[in-house]
């Protein structure tokens, strides 16, 4: 009997040196990686608690071997070994009954608690237990698992009932004898405390849908004391279950309060931007995507900083799917890269030239950092490549245009194909297989990109007056476009739009327009250089090409006013009379859609042309 | 910096032998060499030829890696679980004093936790890309490139993961024997190497070919400018990753099927300007492939050629200069010049012999040794700083020397020593052909002679056979061989069972010339418990062992298929062989001793006891045999004048298989020659020999034998019989091998029924 006296005060001691050790180094500066530390600590106590183990459970010994085995367990879950953590915590429960000599007859873990629990009550040992459950708490939320967190609601809220008497008993007694009683490396309190947040916020992604009853939850439990990156996503969650009941303004206010309190808090802000496009506020859409491309930028936000210096991190916990998913923030590049497309689509031209010229910039530069995300919304590099020559030639910049599109040119041009054949789209679907079809459509998106860049030099050209060149690369872009054959000779060339057929549907409807858009620049720049019969035709093909062209029709009349057939041109202007060019959209590349950026026809001087002609 | 080029250090003088793992050999600024060996440690040799031992402080697994990053000279060791790297410069030339007061040993350089860059569990090869460090790991269903920003800032802090990468193992199988490295390497377009790599370029960078580069990874990595990472796995893929492009992932480029062992680029064509024209990847099995830019504009999309190919395997390392692929067997060095071959005409001559290059894959990569044995690891030969590459082929050529020197001197003995074997193996085969080849009748050009002597020890004389061995060949019977010479009564006393034992003898002997001879001898029998005749069987023994060299201590090698031994010629030592002779006994004293007459009492006795008891004195027994004298004049040459002397000196030599004896004490009175002696069994033997004139015409020649022993008298019938047959076998065609059989069941009738007298 001295010596199990004996033993269980070396036990104690032991454990308390490794836990005070614990509860040292976290403090101290980085001098070992912490990864190391926690291993260290882990397998240390994990060989304590063998020793414990390697003998029938006892009364005497339970209060030890419990405080060991919630130490051993905290270093298990701060190193994510959830399953070695469970494991344990289950085989104590079982040694626990041993003790009582209850037998509940199931390895079932809430049984297994529930009766160890009844087992324990009344006696020193029911807040060794508690703590203990409080750990299969974590374990069960880290894993997902919340049903069974659930079911124990009852039991948990006995917990935060309990905690503070039980614990301030607890710290009362530890001062009256320090040595011993075992020290544990984390005050169960705290850990309740992470728990019930953490909690309040994975149940709070899961039923984001649920309404009212989920955002009272949330507002509770954004009052509770806890790290402020918590507290910020339960505004952000908040702010999601708000927007899923449409009252987006409403959903705003919480994505403020959230960046109030914490500003790291960076997927509040590109939520903020999503809602901004949805209220079809590009200005302030714009501004959002900016503020969250700078901050994105810097090195702090990156890095989980609630980690710092503590045994337990929240996103131990935090690991919901959908979850993750509402946190989730796109990369810099590809926020930067929407930032650059919006403003050029909303008439910001030079602001996008900028935003796209840093964005190759970074593509080009060493620094890897936000290159390699886990998911790239980034489009293609040369499509890149095009949009940013198509910003350019819009802010009248056509040499540089002209540079990014040679380079382009010079990485494709000897990886096309001889020519392309397109099956049906219907048989296609039929058949259902993309990968059959892939090195095919490989070799369109990169003809397309080909043609694409002739297209903007030959724009560039025209833009410059140099009609001849631009007559040269437009016949070019021609060129390669009439390569594209469809398999099937029955099919009808109609013109397939972007959301009947996702997949082959944006490069058949990108071919038709760059087509549509290079028969139609060649026929002006004919039309410049007088040479109106080559125009003509070439309006013409562009028309049925792509009947929307504006422009294309627009310069059709005027070619037919000039070869003196008046009443057809003032028929085909009326008919262009009533739409404008259309602003640019996001549906389809930027260089692929009209850019004015061609010699434009006055319309006042259509007006009066078309009045000369009413009268007669 | 080369003046060390036929520098040659031995490999052994630092300790590094009997070390695990296929080293990793890499060079560093100036002279110093990286040595892995795959254990803990990493090796520095410097110019000073120092060895410098780099040990971790804690136990880390295995460390496969050694990298120079930017224009500082670090060491990375990658481990099974951890990647630490540590300036290594500092500890090596910062700080002389260190190395210096450690004397000539080795020097322990402790590399603290704190060296931590990234934590890796299994990898298995590292690059280093710019500012990036790629791992490539193998973890239990994929591999998984991780990619790690290297921060120069703080040492402290590991390096922040970028990204990771994976792909899906093939299959468990193909996998479970991969403990062999993956390789990473990666290529440029065009000379964009990147602008932070130091004035050197890298082994395992390589500028490659803008057009190869497009074809191969596509327009987007060409437009990006970005390297493009390739790895040969251990299940034979080669996959690629380009590493600027946002949302790329780990492709596949080709399958060895093979594990993959090296991958390097080459510059094909004159027109390459610095440039790789020619990427190639070698398997473990010899498979190669060759990928090139096809004719630009002949068909879009895939305009890369892919040519198979097999050189002689199995490859353990490689490396390459500007044209030419060096790869070692683990034998022998090969060199395949790439320009050379089919390959490099067929890039200037259009399609048509490409295709005869396709169809036939055997028909390039002629590998030309190098007679360069056991190249454990190859380094690549340095460039110029202007990225072109050396070019002249001895210069790099002994560039690799160098590093490989370091085995040469073991690897040269090791050489010789094989060499040695082989000549003795041919010795050794020469004699057994020679022992084997012949009938049992011929005389073998090795054989042994023996003789017998009675030697007196300690009280107790005993029958020494003293055996020479002579080499009547032209060979040499090296060291290693040895002779065994086995003991076997015919028969045995019968209190002993009727089992004869045999007894064995072995001599080893240290090398025997042509026509030299070696003589050992040994006990064959002791006086009193002699059982006659004994057969002593020679034979010669050589055991593979000493091939084996030292490791016969440890390896269970069966004994029976190690050696294995040829036999000479048998001798028998009959009771002929063991007459002690003496002087005629006057008629007063027939026994010389008390002793002596007891004996001969006690064993008189035994005899009529086991005879039934018949007469009370000793009495004599005799036995007869009679010879053609004229057959005997003819046949055995013997002097006409005295036929009974010679009969009876020819009876007590060597003549018929039998051995030597002292001779002496032969005496003639009027028509018979006498000897005397005592058998074994101290019995006194008389031996008689007349010339019968009385049965004329034939004229024959009577042995007679007396003795008061029975056993005695069997026994020297038995063998004068024997010596007769042998002689008339010999001499007139009988064979030889029906006749022993015969005599010996006589004898054996006679010794079982000792009252039967012929």
């Amino acid at each position: 009997m001295i010596q199990s006296a004996s033993l269980l005060e070396s036990w104690t001691q032991e454990n308390n040196q490794l836990a005070s050790g614990c509860k040292d180094g976290q403090n101290e500066p980085n001098r070992e990686h912490n990864l190391f530390r926690q291993r260290r600590w882990s397998s240390d106590f994990h060989k304590l608690l063998r020793k414990i183990q390697g003998i029938p459970p006892h009364l005497d010994r339970a209060q030890l071997e419990l405080s060991v085995v919630y130490n051993t367990c905290v270093c298990f879950t701060a190193q994510s070994q959830f399953d070695e953590a469970e494991l344990l915590l289950t085989q104590t429960a079982q040694r626990l009954l041993q003790i009582a000599g209850d037998d509940p007859g199931t390895s079932d873990p809430s049984v297994l608690w529930r009766t160890a629990l009844k087992s324990v009550t009344g006696t020193a040992l029911h807040r060794r237990v508690l703590s203990l459950l409080c750990l299969q708490w974590g374990v069960w939320l880290a894993k997902s698992r919340l049903t069974a967190v659930q079911d124990f609601q009852e039991e948990m809220s006995l917990l935060e009932a309990q905690s503070g008497a039980v614990w301030n008993d607890c710290r009362a007694e530890t001062k009256e004898k320090i040595s011993n009683i075992p020290i544990l490396v984390l005050d169960p309190r705290r850990l309740v405390d992470l728990l019930k947040i953490c909690t309040a916020i994975v149940q709070g992604a899961e039923r984001l849908t649920e309404g009212w009853s989920v955002l009272s939850a949330l507002q509770a439990a954004s009052a509770s004391p806890a790290p402020r990156a918590l507290i910020a996503y339960t505004h952000l969650l908040s702010g999601s279950c708000l927007a899923h009941m449409n009252r987006p303004q409403m959903a705003l206010q919480c994505y403020r309060k959230a960046l109030e309190t914490d500003p790291r808090c960076v997927c509040a802000l590109y939520q903020s931007a999503l809602i901004y496009s949805r209220l079809e506020n590009s200005q302030a859409e714009i501004q959002a995507l900016r503020i969250l491309h700078s901050m994105l930028l810097l090195p702090s936000t990156t890095e989980p900083a609630m980690a710092a210096g503590r045994l337990l991190s929240p996103s131990l916990f935090l690991c919901s799917q959908s979850l993750s998913s509402l946190l989730s923030v796109p990369s810099a590049l590809s926020v930067l890269h929407s930032l650059a497309l919006k403003c050029v689509i909303h008439s910001r031209v030079s602001e996008g030239v900028e935003c796209y010229l840093d964005l190759l910039a970074a593509l080009q530069s060493e620094d890897q950092h936000g290159v390699h995300a886990v998911v790239s919304t980034l489009p293609k590099l040369p499509r890149l490549y095009l949009e940013a020559g198509a910003a350019l030639l819009m802010a009248r910049r056509p040499a540089d245009c002209m540079a990014l599109c040679d380079e382009v040119i010079g990485s494709t041009l000897d990886l096309l194909p001889e020519k392309v054949l397109l099956e049906d789209p219907v048989a296609r679907r039929v058949a259902g297989s993309g990968e059959v079809t892939e090195e095919a459509e490989n070799g369109l998106v990169r003809l397309l990109w080909t043609a694409a860049a002739y297209l903007l030099q030959g724009h560039c050209y025209s833009q410059l007056k140099d009609w001849k060149q631009a007559v040269t690369h437009y016949t070019r872009c021609i060129n390669l476009l009439v390569k594209v054959h469809y398999k099937d000779t029955g099919f009808s060339l109609q013109i397939p739009c972007a959301d009947k057929d996702p997949e082959q549907g944006v490069d058949l409807c990108v071919l038709q327009r760059l087509k549509g858009l290079s028969l139609a620049g060649r026929g002006i720049s004919f039309a410049q250089i007088d040479r109106l019969r080559e125009a003509l035709r070439d309006l013409q093909l562009s028309r049925q090409a792509h009947p929307e062209g504006v422009s294309a029709r627009r310069w059709y009349g005027e070619v037919l006013w000039r070869l003196d057939r008046k009443q057809e041109a003032a028929a085909c202007w009326e008919q262009t009379w009533s739409n404008p060019i259309p602003s640019l959209s996001e549906a389809l590349p930027v260089y692929a859609q009209e850019l004015q950026s061609g010699p434009l026809l006055d319309s006042a001087e259509l007006h009066q042309k078309l009045q000369e002609l009413g009268p007669t | 910096m080369m003046e060390g080029r036929c520098a040659a250090e031995s490999w052994a003088e630092f300790g590094l032998l009997g070390k695990s793992g296929t080293p990793l050999v890499k060079c560093g600024t100036g002279t110093d060499v990286f040595i892995c060996t795959g254990g803990e440690e990493v090796y520095v040799f410097t110019a000073q030829e120092k060895t410098l031992r780099v040990s971790p402080s804690y136990t880390l697994g295995e460390s496969s890696g050694i990298l120079r990053m930017g224009d500082r000279l670090e060491n990375c060791c990658c481990c099974a679980s951890n990647v630490c790297k540590s300036d290594l410069t500092f500890h090596l030339f910062g700080d002389q004093s260190f190395s210096h007061d450690a004397g000539s040993g080795p020097t322990e350089l402790k590399i603290s936790t704190e060296c931590l860059v990234a934590v890796a569990d299994r990898a298995s090869s590292l690059l280093v890309v710019g500012s990036v460090l790629l791992t490539l790991c193998r973890t239990d269903a994929s591999w998984s490139l991780t990619l790690y920003q290297i921060q120069r800032t703080s040492q402290s802090d590991p390096c922040d993961l970028l990204a990771s990468f994976s792909l899906p193992l093939v299959s468990p199988k193909v996998q479970s024997d991969a403990e062999s490295r993956c390789v990473l390497v990666c290529v440029y377009p065009g000379n964009l190497m990147p602008a932070s790599s130091p004035p050197h370029p890298l082994r395992s960078h390589y500028p490659l070919q803008p057009l190869l580069f497009r074809r191969l990874f596509g327009a987007e990595a060409a437009l990006s400018k970005s390297p493009v990472v390739l790895c040969g796995l251990p299940d034979g893929r080669l996959s690629f990753l380009p590493l600027r492009i946002p949302g790329s992932r780990l492709r596949i480029l080709h399958s060895l099927e093979q594990s993959v062992v090296f991958v390097g680029a080459s510059a094909v064509m004159e027109t390459d300007a610095g440039c790789a024209g020619c990427l190639i990847a070698l398997g473990k099995q010899g498979r190669a492939v060759l990928i090139r830019a096809g004719r630009a504009g002949l068909e879009g999309g895939g305009g890369t050629r892919f040519t198979l190919g097999c050189v002689p395997g199995p490859v353990e390392c490689a490396c390459m200069d500007q044209s030419r692929v060096y790869y070692s067997t683990g034998s022998d060095l090969l060199m395949v010049d790439l320009w050379d071959g089919s390959s490099g005409t067929a890039g200037r001559q259009g399609d048509k012999e490409d295709e005869a290059s396709r169809s036939n894959p055997a028909a390039f990569l002629t590998p030309i040794s190098l007679n360069v044995s056991g190249v454990v690891a190859l380094h690549q030969p340095t460039y110029s700083s202007a990225g072109e590459w050396m070019t002249p082929h001895m210069d790099s050529l002994s560039n690799g020397f160098i590093l490989f020197s370091f085995r040469a001197s073991v690897l040269k003995t090791i050489i010789r020593s094989k060499n040695q074997i082989l000549k003795q193996l041919n010795q050794v085969m020469n004699i057994s052909f020679l022992l084997s080849n012949r009938s049992e009748s011929d005389l073998k050009p090795v054989r042994c002679r023996g003789s017998v002597r009675w030697s007196r020890l300690l009280q107790r004389d005993s029958l020494n056979l003293t055996c020479v061995l002579e080499n009547l060949s032209p060979f040499i019977l090296e060291r290693g061989w040895t002779l065994s010479v086995t003991v076997l009564p015919l028969s045995c006393p019968l209190e002993a069972g009727g089992e004869a034992s045999s007894v064995n003898y072995s001599f080893p002997f240290s090398g025997l010339g042509p026509e030299e001879s070696v003589e050992v001898s040994l006990p064959v029998a002791t006086a009193g418990d002699a059982s006659f005749p004994v057969t002593v069987t020679c034979s010669l023994l050589f055991s593979l062992w000493r091939f084996l060299g030292q490791e016969e201590a440890t390896a269970p090698l069966d004994l029976q298929s190690a050696c294995f031994s040829l036999p000479l010629n048998t001798l028998t030592v009959d009771w002929l062989d063991a007459l002690r002779l003496s002087d005629p006994p006057a008629p007063a004293r027939s026994s010389s001793s008390p002793a002596d007459l007891l004996q001969g009492f006690i064993s008189s006795r035994q005899l009529r006891c086991r005879g039934g008891g018949q007469a009370s004195r000793p009495e004599e027994y005799s036995a007869r045999v009679r010879v053609s004298s004229e057959l005997l004049r003819d046949a055995l040459g013997l002097a006409p004048g005295s036929p009974r002397v010679s009969l009876l000196e020819w009876l007590l030599s060597e003549g018929c298989g039998g051995v030597k004896m002292e001779r002496k004490g032969i005496k003639t009175d009027g028509s018979s020659s006498v000897i005397c002696g005592s058998a074994p069994d101290n019995a006194t033997v008389k031996l008689t020999v007349n010339v019968e004139e009385k049965t004329k015409p034939l004229v024959t020649v009577e042995v007679q034998v007396k003795s008061s022993s029975v056993a005695a008298v069997c026994g020297l019938h038995h063998a004068v019989m024997r010596r007769i047959q042998v002689w008339e076998a010999s001499s007139v065609g009988v064979s030889s091998g029906q006749t022993p059989p015969l005599l010996l069941r006589v004898y054996q009738q006679l010794r079982d029924g000792p009252l039967l007298i012929l």
